[in-house]
């Protein structure tokens, strides 16, 4: 059984019916990323596997919880994490706050295992712990958004465009810090506008246009199809 | 990589006078045309020493005038137990709660029922109250705060639910100021009252021909103690950095697996029971009437948009400059001018700083 099942799910908000029968999986330790154009509708299902936006038909499974209807709150319980594209971080609390309150969930208990786990992926960190997120540069930013979405020991990651508005060097930095998260047995599903380079280190991939699936496949095998390079790799 | 990248720079943001020079540089970019802190505030004791001066010319001795400085300074101690549950208020739910002042009303008003129901114990040192006044106050502030949590259940919740403007959350906030005012009309009466009437309060003399009521220095004190305690809460407790996060960024707190729901009850029940505890001392200090809590929201208010809405340090700050500046002025203007002096400062200081002297952003 896949960690995530996504099956058939149609929503969309108000009148607008965003995504039409989008159907995807994401196996433990897999890392998975879903490109498409602008408006595609990839930060909408993000949000609708999270459950901040509630599906009108089909279903999602979550390590086999129906989790179709469940609230952000008791998903990330269940161990799935989300690091939205902006505003991901409490820019008023310091680091280290925010590291605790992507803990909150686990009540008063020690976190002090937690914050060296994520200190120890992301060094800098703990060098800027007494510092306002809202004082950091955009990388680090993004540093902290992630960092804080580790703190639940997550089996399952969610990153919406974690390379988006950065330079060429942090992007590389980005994503080699995914990797390493991957390596220590998170799955990641991530939406990306680098799509070469998020296809490049998925396993697998989802091509998403005007709402619905059009292409599935390995990372290699998408970034090979003159199809999907023509159309949504510029060439 | 990303040890490695930048050791440099790295060495550079650590230092503590790099931190703050970054701090600076932030602050001026994001105010704009906006002056300091330090130069409103500059300002501001300008114009408390004109008034001071004011009314020395109108023929108050000084030794009075450093009393009624005193006074506005115990007067600022209530208003800030209101203000800061107003200010928090506005910080997690972001909307001006019109009804708070209810909540000062309501906690004098049961303090004063729990005094004519418990036993009188003798005065308390110079004090004019007894032990049932202090056990009647705790008893009020949780008993106010378990009302705010129900107002919330009954009629914000379900507005926020429907995610209805912020707009008409204030007018139904509007709306149970009235209501919660008619109650106390119902129960108690139009008239004033005292916790002791008859019982004489006489003033300390101290130093410089200060006189000051030692109940006024318990009202001070217990703003301060109270201030200092939420503001530990804040900074050090899970569910203190909780009401932060959420009132910085909401939907990020759910992302974050923070129950809001459970932050906005924390933030009812602590408003509420600083307020109460606010009008306890402010009936200690005057009187009890019905109006009380709405005659003191309008400095309430001046005092929370001057210290910058959503922070409690600005609050306190600023409820302490407003309370000072009505005893002042009331040297050489009729008292009930008090609201307006009020007004003018927070005016005078939005002027020269819009977000207010300790706004985050």
């Amino acid at each position: 059984m896949p960690l995530l099942q996504v099956d058939a799910v149609t929503a969309g908000y108000g009148d607008t019916e965003i995504l039409r029968a989008v159907s995807l999986r994401v196996e433990a330790d897999e890392v998975v990323s879903i490109i498409g154009p602008n408006g595609a509708g990839k930060s909408t299902l993000m949000k609708t596997i999270f459950g901040l936006l509630h599906p009108r038909q089909g279903s999602i499974a979550f390590d086999g919880h129906d989790i179709t209807h469940e609230a952000p709150h008791r998903i990330v319980r269940l161990g799935m994490c989300y690091v939205p594209q902006v505003a991901n971080v409490f820019t008023t609390l310091t680091v280290e706050e925010n590291l605790e309150m992507g803990a909150f969930p686990m009540g008063k208990v020690d976190l002090s295992d937690n914050k060296e786990r994520v200190y120890a992926m992301f060094p800098k960190l703990r060098q800027r712990r007494r510092q306002l997120a809202g004082k950091m540069s955009g990388g680090e930013r993004q540093m902290v958004a992630m960092g804080s979405a580790l703190m639940m020991n997550p089996r399952l990651l969610l990153l919406d465009e974690p390379t988006a508005a950065l330079s060429p060097k942090l992007v590389d930095e980005i994503f080699e810090r995914i990797a390493r998260i991957n390596e220590s047995g998170v799955g990641i599903l991530m939406v990306e506008q680098n799509a070469r380079q998020s296809l490049g280190m998925a396993h697998r991939g989802y091509v998403l246009a005007n709402g619905e699936n059009r292409h599935e496949g390995t990372g290699r095998d998408l970034l090979d199809d003159p199809n999907v390079g023509r159309l949504y790799l510029g060439g | 990589m990303i040890d490695s990248a930048q050791p440099a720079a790295d060495k550079n943001m650590l230092t503590g006078a790099a931190d703050a020079g970054g701090a600076e540089a932030v602050d001026a970019r994001d105010s704009g045309g906006a002056r300091s802190s330090r130069f409103v505030g500059g300002v501001l004791l300008l114009v408390l020493a004109g008034m001071w001066v004011a009314g020395w010319l109108a023929g108050t001795s000084a030794e009075d005038m450093l009393s009624l400085t005193a006074w506005g300074v115990m007067l600022g101690g209530i208003i800030a137990l209101g203000g800061i549950g107003l200010t928090l208020c506005y910080g997690v739910l972001k909307f001006p709660n019109f009804a708070h002042g209810e909540f000062l009303t309501l906690g004098a008003y049961v303090t004063y029922g729990m005094v004519l129901v418990l036993p009188q114990s003798n005065p308390i040192w110079r004090f004019s109250f007894g032990w049932e006044l202090v056990v009647g106050l705790l008893l009020a502030a949780a008993v106010t705060a378990i009302v705010a949590i129900v107002i919330d259940r009954l009629l914000y919740r379900p507005l926020r639910r429907h995610q209805s403007p912020l707009v008409l959350l204030a007018m139904a906030s509007l709306g149970m100021e009235f209501l919660l005012r008619g109650v106390v009309y119902l129960i108690w009466g139009s008239d004033f009252h005292f916790y002791y009437s008859g019982r004489s309060n006489p003033a300390l003399y101290l130093p410089f021909g200060l006189r000051i009521q030692a109940d006024q220095f318990f009202v001070f004190a217990l703003a301060l103690i109270l201030v200092a305690l939420l503001y530990w809460m804040l900074t050090r407790t899970r569910i203190g950095k909780a009401m932060r996060a959420t009132a910085d960024n909401p939907d990020l707190a759910q992302v974050r697996g923070i129950n809001t729901e459970q932050v906005i009850a924390w933030t009812w029940s602590i408003g509420a029971g600083l307020a109460a505890i606010g009008g306890v001392m402010y009936g200690l200090a005057s009187q009890m009437r019905p109006d009380m809590g709405f005659v003191l929201l309008l400095p309430l208010f001046a005092a929370v948009i001057m210290g910058g809405i959503g922070s409690a340090w600005g609050a306190l700050v600023g409820s302490i400059i407003i309370g000072v500046a009505m005893q002042l002025t009331s040297a050489f203007l009729n008292p009930a001018y008090g609201p307006a002096v009020a007004f003018v400062l927070m005016v005078l200081v939005l002027l020269m700083r819009p977000q207010g002297l300790f706004a985050q952003r």
